[in-house]
């Protein structure tokens, strides 16, 4: 978790706005780290957090975790999180025979065409278990982190169900359970958007449905020790104002933490 | 003119409200139920990305027992078998049944919130029919419909845009409180109208509008004072005055050369010099003319 962040965004653990649909993007860049951020966020939080973890394995997402202060294994072990693993539960998927009812939230690797219905399920279900616990401790609002979405795309996922999967998510996350969702999406260069059914497309998609954007960027100007890139913080359907300017800030990403700053304002130029 | 498109009465008619991420389309969409709510018609809406509290938020509550939200939200595919309406069910023999069901006096206002996920589940073409049917039904006022037009190919938007009798566009102005909406209207007379204006949603979703004109000369004279005189603030001189321009003027330049000049330079002057050859015993002195052959 990185204060800073909280800062700008006006949020803490104690206190943060619920039913909201945060998308992280990133081009050319890494914006994993702000799916780090607001994992140990809300499991600090004492939310429940069903986690998607497409791209990386458990034990990666457990050390960054143990770098922020959060034991993703305890939480895991007392219901707090929900893991999936998408690396290790492929091959069971793939190998597995179809009827097997174990592997259906990963049906999309069989069959790309027929939609994400199974993974949807699997969401649902595991936020909907919150407080019915033997030890009777129950959760917070429930929140879904998917790292990352577009990598759907290559397993052959269309960008109309991708966005189906996630405005499901978002209504029964965001409207009826009053949680929150935190997705992650990787954007390909901009003039490579001639192509309609890319991670750009899904991208424009998900920023019509979210309300908070965040977009991390390298600097336009190249490679610098002092600043790893900049990103664009887009407050959406505010309501009271037409046009929601974007904010710009740089960033540094350290060993256990990253620093926000305004432009011009890193201790490199001051 | 989106003020008249708004009050507008015009039977049969369907409006298209364009967006893109850059600038959302539902504040005006919302001021469009609004509107009609006020008039006293009744308006079904077809919601299919926003739920019944989103939509009714900031509506007229007087009026509101005149809004039918026909829920598609929380599951707009069936996936839950929870919903009151799911996208294959946007068939006009379908809607129509559901109007004719709540029986009103007028024929109501239709609302597609939004067209962009039923352009996403079914052909384009197919879509375009249904809604030419209910338009030429009578059973329906205006459709009016909201549209992401960055999410689809630019040849699918075209096939809505023609079928629509108004399309309005929304695009940010470089301004906290306004946006741009650009409307083209087509009469029935087959003649286009287009106009731009700048557009504010209030909270209440009262529609607020602003010619474009003054704030286009307002945006011209803001470009003047920019081009002003780069030369004006410099701590050196960088204009002449009429004396120093004729002063100017006066002076030759070295290297450019004046009649004076050419002339002093090629007059021939007495005693100048001349080339004394005394051959010696030893030198080939040859007889013939070297240049003989050549016809000078």
């Amino acid at each position: 978790m990185f204060p800073e962040l909280n800062n700008i965004l006006n949020s803490t653990p104690d206190s943060f706005k619920s039913s909201d649909f945060i998308l992280v993007s990133d081009r050319q860049a890494d914006a994993s780290f702000l799916i780090h951020h607001y994992l140990s966020f809300y499991l600090r939080a004492g939310c429940k957090v069903c986690f998607l973890g497409l791209v990386q394995s458990f034990s990666h997402y457990s050390a960054v975790g143990q770098r922020l202060g959060v034991s993703l294994a305890q939480a895991r072990e007392k219901g707090q999180l929900v893991f999936l693993e998408g690396l290790k539960d492929s091959i069971g998927a793939i190998l597995q025979e179809e009827s097997s009812q174990g592997t259906q939230h990963l049906s999309y690797l069989r069959s790309p065409g027929a939609g994400l219905k199974g993974l949807f399920r699997f969401v649902e279900s595991s936020v909907r278990q919150n407080g019915d616990h033997d030890d009777g401790e129950s959760w917070g609002p429930p929140v879904l982190l998917i790292d990352d979405l577009s990598v759907l795309l290559s397993l052959g996922v269309t960008v109309g169900a991708i966005l189906d999967f996630t405005l499901y998510c978002q209504a029964t996350m965001c409207t009826e359970l009053q949680g929150n969702m935190v997705i992650l999406v990787r954007c390909e260069e901009e003039d490579a958007d001639d192509d309609e059914e890319g991670a750009n497309l899904l991208q424009r998609g998900l920023v019509h449905q979210c309300n908070l954007a965040l977009h991390v960027e390298g600097l336009p100007t190249g490679y610098c020790r002092d600043i790893h890139g900049q990103m664009q913080v887009w407050w959406r359907q505010s309501g009271e104002t037409m046009y929601n300017p974007r904010k710009t800030f740089h960033f540094k990403v350290h060993d256990k933490g990253a620093s926000f700053f305004a432009r011009g304002t890193s201790s490199a130029v001051l | 003119m989106l003020l008249d498109v708004l009050q507008g009465a015009e039977p049969g008619g369907f409006i298209l409200i364009q967006d893109t991420v850059k600038c959302t389309g539902r504040g005006i969409l919302k001021c469009f139920i609004n509107a009609a709510l006020k008039r006293g018609e009744d308006v079904h809406v077809l919601g299919f990305e926003a739920s019944e509290t989103e939509v009714c938020a900031g509506l007229d509550r007087s009026c509101v027992q005149k809004l039918h939200f026909h829920k598609g939200f929380p599951d707009p595919l069936g996936w839950m078998c929870r919903s009151s309406f799911t996208v294959d069910q946007l068939t006009s023999q379908h809607i129509t049944k559901l109007i004719k069901d709540s029986q009103h006096a007028k024929a109501p206002v239709l609302v597609i919130d939004s067209l962009s996920l039923v352009l996403r589940h079914h052909d384009p073409v197919v879509i375009s029919q249904r809604l030419q049917v209910l338009r030429k039904g009578g059973d329906i006022k205006t459709i009016i419909s909201l549209l992401h037009s960055d999410l689809h190919l630019h040849g699918v938007v075209g096939i809505v845009s023609q079928l629509a009798s108004t399309v309005i566009s929304v695009a940010p102005a470089n301004n906290e409180h306004h946006a741009v909406a650009t409307t083209t209207r087509r009469s029935k007379s087959g003649k286009v109208m287009q106009e731009e204006e700048y557009f504010n949603v209030s909270e209440d979703m009262t529609l607020s509008v602003q010619a474009k004109l003054r704030q286009h000369g307002h945006v011209q004279k803001e470009q003047k004072v920019a081009e002003a005189d780069p030369a004006s603030n410099l701590t050196f001189n960088l204009r002449l005055s009429e004396e120093e321009r004729k002063a100017k003027e006066k002076l030759a330049l070295p290297f450019v050369f004046s009649k004076e000049k050419k002339s002093a330079l090629l007059r021939p002057t007495p005693g100048s010099g001349r080339i004394m050859y005394e051959p010696d015993a030893n030198d080939d002195f040859d007889e013939e003319d070297p240049d003989d052959d050549l016809d000078v």
